[in-house]
This record gives C-alpha cells, sequence and structure tokens, in this order.
C-alpha cells in the first residue's frame, strides 16, 4: 500500500500548492483594496484638517510597507513604463512576494493577517478549536445515522421509495436553505425558540460556572450540528444503499439466504462489509467537505469558526487568512487521503494480506 | 435515434417543463415586465411589509424586505441573474468538459505531434509572450516551418514528439479538485474582485472536471469500438474520426449530467450571494434575498417566496435529469 499511497500524497501536495500559488497571485491583484481597508479612516482625517492628499499617499506606502505589498509580486514581471515603448519582461530576483511567502511557508510561517496583525496560524489554530468539536460530531452522526438508515432501506421495507426521494432532495437542497430553515423554525421567537440563535462569542465572558457553560455550548451546537449531518447524510446514504443492493443481488448473498439466514442477517454479516468499500472513499472526502459547509453553517449561526473566519477574510479582503485556509483544506484532504487508505486496510482483508 | 424518437412526459415533468420555462422566460424579459417597482429602488416609506400592501407607487404583492426593496421584482431579477449565470456556466463548462475529456479519452498519453509543428508553437509562444530577445522565437518559428515545408516536399515523416494529452488534462482536473468548490470560488473570489462576467469564468472553471471525468470515461469504451476501427481502416483522419464518430457517443452521459451541474451551480450561486461574495450587493439574487431574513426575523415573506423558487427549480431539474436518464 505504501507506493501508491505516496504518489497520491505527492500530487495533493502538489495541487495544493498550485492552488494556493493561484489564490495568492490572483489575490494581489486587488492589492489596492486591501490597502485602502486597512489605512485608517481617510475621511476622518480629512474632517479633522490634518490630512491632505500628500499625507494620504505617505500613509498609504506605510501601509503598502507593512503588509510587504511594496516589493514586486513574482520573480518576472512586465512593467508598463511608457505607452510608446512595448512592455519588456523584467527580472525581479528573490526579493518578491511570492518568493517571501513561500520560503516563510517551507519555515511552517503562514503570515500575518492583514486585519488584526496578529499571525494567521494563530487565528486558524483558534478557529479549528471551534470547528473541529462541530464537523467532526455532524461527520459521525452522519456516517453512523446513514449506516442505520442504509441497513433498513435494504431490507425494502414500504417506505423505500418515499424516503429515496426524500433523501434525493435534500441532497439537492443548498446548505443555507436548510440551515436558515431550522434557525426560522428553532430559534425564533415567533415560532419556538428552544435554541439560541447567536451569542456564542460572549460565552467565555458571560457565564462563571463551567457546568452552566458546558449546557450553553451544547445548546448552541444542536441546530448546526444537525444542519451539516442533514446536508452529509443523504449522499452517504444513497451511495451506501446503492451498494447494498448490488451486493444483495450476488450469488453468495443468494447462497447465505439459501442456508436459511434471515435477511437481517445477509445484511449485516454478508453483504455490509463489501458494500463499505465505495463508501470509504466517500466518508474520507467528507473531511474536506465539512470545511466548506462549516462555511455556510457558521455565518448562518453566526459561530466564531473557521468558515466564518474564511468568509470574513474574503468579505475583508485579508489574503494571508484566506491562503491559510485554502492551505488548510488541502491539509484536510491529505489527511483524508490517509484515513481512506487506513480504512480500506481495515475493511478490506485482501488489501492487508497482500502487504 | 433515440432522441428523436417522441416520448411521452408524465404529469410531473410536464410541470417541472413548464416551471422551468417560465422561469427563462421571466428571467429573459424581466426588463419588459410591467413591475411596479426595480429591484434597486427601495421603498423607503414601507419597509419589512406584509404581503398585499398599498406601497407609495403600486402594490407590493409579495411585501416589502428590509430595506423597502419590492419583493416581487427582486424575486423576477433574481432569477434573471441566476438564469444569465447557471445556464451560460452549465453549458461553457459542458462543452470544456467534452472537449478535453473527450481528447484525453480518445488520444490518451499516446498522440504525437511533428517536431517542426512542435517548434512552431514554441517560437510562436516565445514571440507572443515577449520573452527576453523576441526574434528567437521568431526564428525558431521560421525553422519550424522550413523543417515542415520540407518534410512535406519530401514526402518524408519527420519525427514526432509525444503530447500528452490525458495527464495535463487530468492532472489539471485533479487539482481543481482537491479543495472543496465553494472553499475555492470564495478564496478567488474574494482577491479577484466583483463582475458577473468573472464569476461566470470561475463558475466555468471549477464545473468543467465533472464533465471531463464523464465523458472521458465513455470515450475510453467508445474507442475501441468497432466501428471506431472501420472508420480507421476506410483511412479517415484521427481528427475527423473523433470529432464525427466517436464524440456524438461519448456524449451520452452528459445528457443525464447538464441537470444535476444546473443544480448544483444553481446553489452553488444562491449560496455565494447569501454569503454576500462573488456578485456586487446590488445585483438582485434570491440567495441575497434570504440573506435579509437575519435582520428581519418575523418578515416569513422574505425567506419562503425565494426558497420556494429556489426549491421548485431544483426539484424540477432533478425530475427532468430522470426523465433523460430514463429515455436514453
Amino acid at each position: 500500500m505504501g507506493r501508491p499511497l505516496l504518489g497520491r500524497l505527492l500530487r495533493t501536495v502538489l495541487a495544493v500548492w498550485a492552488l494556493a500559488s493561484a489564490v495568492f497571485l490572483l489575490s494581489r491583484n486587488d492589492a489596492n483594496t486591501a490597502t485602502l481597508l486597512a489605512l485608517p479612516d481617510f475621511s476622518a482625517s480629512v474632517m479633522a484638517g490634518s490630512g491632505s492628499s500628500t499625507d494620504y499617499v505617505a500613509a498609504q506606502r506605510v501601509v503598502q510597507r507593512r503588509l510587504g505589498l511594496d516589493l514586486p509580486l513574482f520573480y518576472a514581471s512586465r512593467p508598463h513604463s511608457s505607452p510608446t515603448n512595448t512592455p519588456r519582461w523584467h527580472w525581479n530576483g528573490t526579493q518578491n512576494q511570492y518568493h517571501r511567502w513561500l520560503i516563510r511557508l517551507m519555515r511552517g510561517d503562514l503570515g500575518t493577517s492583514f486585519r488584526t496583525a496578529q499571525p494567521v496560524a494563530n487565528r486558524l489554530y483558534q478557529a479549528l478549536g471551534f470547528t473541529l468539536p462541530l464537523t467532526g460530531t455532524a461527520a459521525l452522526l452522519a456516517v453512523l445515522a446513514a449506516l442505520a438508515l442504509a441497513r433498513r432501506l435494504a431490507a425494502k421495507p414500504w417506505w423505500q421509495q418515499p424516503v429515496r426521494a426524500v433523501l434525493v432532495a435534500v441532497h439537492a437542497l443548498p446548505l443555507f436553505v436548510l440551515a436558515l430553515l431550522l434557525l426560522l423554525t428553532f430559534a425564533n421567537p415567533a415560532v419556538v425558540a428552544w435554541f439560541p440563535a447567536y451569542g456564542l462569542d460572549q460565552l467565555a465572558t458571560t457565564e462563571a460556572d463551567s457546568w452552566s457553560r458546558t449546557q450553553t455550548y451544547l445548546l448552541h451546537l444542536v441546530l448546526p450540528v444537525t444542519a451539516l449531518t442533514l446536508t452529509t447524510l443523504p449522499e452517504l446514504t444513497l451511495q451506501l444503499d446503492a451498494a447494498l443492493a448490488q451486493e444483495l443481488r450476488t450469488d453468495y448473498a443468494t447462497t447465505a439466504r439459501a442456508k436459511g439466514l434471515a435477511e437481517e442477517n445477509v445484511i449485516r454479516r454478508h453483504a455490509l462489509r463489501n458494500a463499505l468499500l465505495p463508501t470509504i472513499t466517500q466518508v474520507a472526502d467528507l473531511l474536506p467537505i465539512l470545511v466548506a459547509g462549516a462555511l455556510v453553517v457558521e455565518v448562518v449561526f453566526a459561530l466564531p469558526g473557521m468558515g466564518r473566519l474564511l468568509a470574513d477574510a474574503a468579505a475583508g479582503r485579508d489574503y494571508p487568512v484566506l491562503v491559510g485556509g485554502v492551505l488548510l483544506t488541502g491539509a484536510a484532504r491529505l489527511l483524508s487521503l490517509l484515513l481512506a487508505d487506513f480504512l480500506y486496510f481495515w475493511a478490506d482483508p485482501r488489501i492487508r494480506w497482500q502487504s | 435515434m433515440a432522441v428523436l424518437t417522441a416520448v411521452s412526459f408524465s404529469w410531473p415533468q410536464k410541470l417541472a417543463g413548464s416551471w422551468l420555462v417560465l422561469l427563462v422566460l421571466g428571467a429573459l424579459l424581466a426588463p419588459y415586465l410591467p413591475l411596479a417597482y426595480l429591484p434597486n429602488e427601495p421603498d423607503l416609506a414601507h419597509v419589512a411589509e406584509a404581503p398585499f400592501g398599498r406601497g407609495s407607487a403600486g402594490w407590493h404583492w409579495l411585501g416589502t424586505d428590509s430595506q423597502g426593496r419590492d419583493v416581487l421584482s427582486v424575486l423576477v431579477f433574481g432569477a434573471r441573474t441566476a438564469v444569465l449565470l447557471t445556464l451560460p456556466a452549465a453549458l461553457l463548462s459542458a462543452l470544456i468538459g467534452a472537449l478535453a475529456g473527450g481528447a484525453a479519452g480518445f488520444w490518451g498519453n499516446s498522440s504525437r505531434l511533428a517536431v517542426p509543428y512542435w517548434l512552431m508553437t514554441l517560437g510562436g509562444l516565445w514571440w507572443a509572450l515577449q520573452l527576453p530577445v523576441p526574434l528567437l522565437g521568431v526564428a525558431v518559428a521560421a525553422l519550424g516551418t522550413v523543417a515542415a515545408g520540407l518534410a512535406f516536399w519530401h514526402q518524408r515523416p519527420s519525427p514526432t514528439w509525444p503530447v500528452p494529452i490525458n495527464a495535463v488534462v487530468m492532472g489539471v482536473a485533479t487539482t481543481l479538485d482537491t479543495i472543496p468548490r465553494l472553499v475555492l470560488v470564495v478564496a478567488i473570489a474574494a482577491g479577484t474582485g466583483v463582475s458577473t462576467g468573472g464569476l461566470l469564468a470561475l463558475m466555468t472553471l471549477t464545473t468543467w472536471p465533472q464533465s471531463a471525468r464523464l465523458v472521458r470515461a465513455q470515450m475510453l469504451r467508445i474507442r475501441i469500438l468497432p466501428f471506431i476501427e472501420a472508420a480507421r481502416a476506410a483511412g479517415l483522419p484521427p481528427g475527423r474520426i473523433w470529432l464525427h464518430h466517436a464524440l456524438p457517443h461519448a456524449l451520452q452521459p452528459l445528457k443525464t449530467a447538464l441537470p444535476l451541474s444546473l443544480v448544483g451551480l444553481l446553489g452553488l450561486e444562491s449560496t455565494l450571494s447569501f454569503l454576500g461574495i462573488g456578485l456586487p450587493p446590488d445585483v438582485a439574487s434570491w440567495g441575497g434575498l434570504m440573506g435579509t431574513i437575519r435582520a428581519e426575523p418575523t418578515a416569513w415573506w422574505i425567506f419562503i417566496f425565494p426558497s420556494t423558487c429556489l426549491i421548485t427549480s431544483i426539484l424540477s431539474l432533478l425530475v427532468l435529469g430522470k426523465k433523460s436518464l430514463v429515455s436514453v
């Protein structure tokens, strides 16, 4: 299992590097907006009478130097020096933004945020501490529920067709509609306000008692976890259901039935393990998908996690945080590849015996 | 062909089809419809009013949102945004996917290009990019042209270099699939600024790998069938076999994939406008309208109408997608 896995990991690392570089280089198209957003309010200083346009330009320079935006972007550039000259390639050497970013990345430094001047790694770490319990719980619940549901569905009960139709419909719904629907139904004073709609940011300051804090925390997590579970459940269930249906048509299933086994036993003891194999890839794919799902859910429920960090960074042109988020998602993909290989190893004895 | 035979539609499919036709017509004719308000003309005297209220210029049939915009007109113009973004994006990505995936499946990594043509391409690129000493590129291209002419004159095959089409296409597709589409689009859309054309390009860029994979898989099956072999034996040039004989059959999976890719794009578009990323804030959209509910949680009409439109469109596309699955 070593060689192909190593190749896949290497390819994924290359792909993540290419995507992060693309996001890095493309984001610098819009460096002026980032500078403007990082400037202290210009109109206020003009109102006070102290500001002039030269001051403004100087302030802009200072901000650009602080953010590292004054250097050329890439190893080579084509400055438009004069309208008569055709633009020529200019070699910038290693004193450029991309080179600096790459070297720092090699040392494990993700840069500093434009907006808060904190190290990006710190912000990501804080956000992850919140997002991982959320997405982890949702993933676990979705896998368990899919296993249970697919096993029941495979026995062909009368509700098989309607449930399948509902699953297909839910699968097609955008996550934010689902999340908003939950929010407006269960956290709305006009309908039922069983769960709080927002306010987890202030949790640390308001609640002193650790027991009540845990309680509030869990209460806040119910709706987001439900939304994430509901959106990942259909795909897993439908896939597992289709695989089980195929396995139950094979000869060994017929043999098992001919031995006199009950249908439930045929499913659980014989078909399920074989049907699990194609699902494993999907379970591993959940990891990066849940990061994206957290993006929507955390915005809807106002949770201070990874997804909202990314959304805020996108709105505020905080490029180091955005690139850091892309890299982190890539890392999640790498982890998921490893996880998939490990799960295959565990589920399929043929792979175990070969190696 | 099976496509041309008359198929009978069941009533859910007729319903779904007529809803989608209505949606596209409404989207195209939105500027000419007799709407009392335009989506970016707020009626500030009537903010967050319930449906069937009388506004300052006419009835607000479906109410107004928290900024005083007429919900009905935002719905109509939001449909315009959705249709004009997702339909071209789906068609373009299907086209790119079909060409790239079809080429990758048909030729694999074994295709070869004669060295003179390589020289012409590389020299031309060198010149077009204005790399140092552009004349060098011109010289290389001229050398290639002369070599090609000589080879043609003497009827002698020139040496060839391989073109790894399959490796390039699948490599790019895998790279784009490494990171979930939403994260990638959000990260890039933030940096490149906001414009409808840019968002369309971005959506196309992140959607084509799906159709490329499907067409490539089908092409791998098609290219070893006897009729392709017969065409080769008849001496047809490979490009002609690919375009006229193999590709029409390899496109079959796209029939079912197109409605599904439309569903995905519709979801992506509304999610992006809900998050407020990608499109300018004054562009009317269903997702943006649904997002304003958080400021006014009691105004059910802001949420119910656009979400009904979105869900109905998605379900209609699913029903129609299933239809073509059965008929093929």
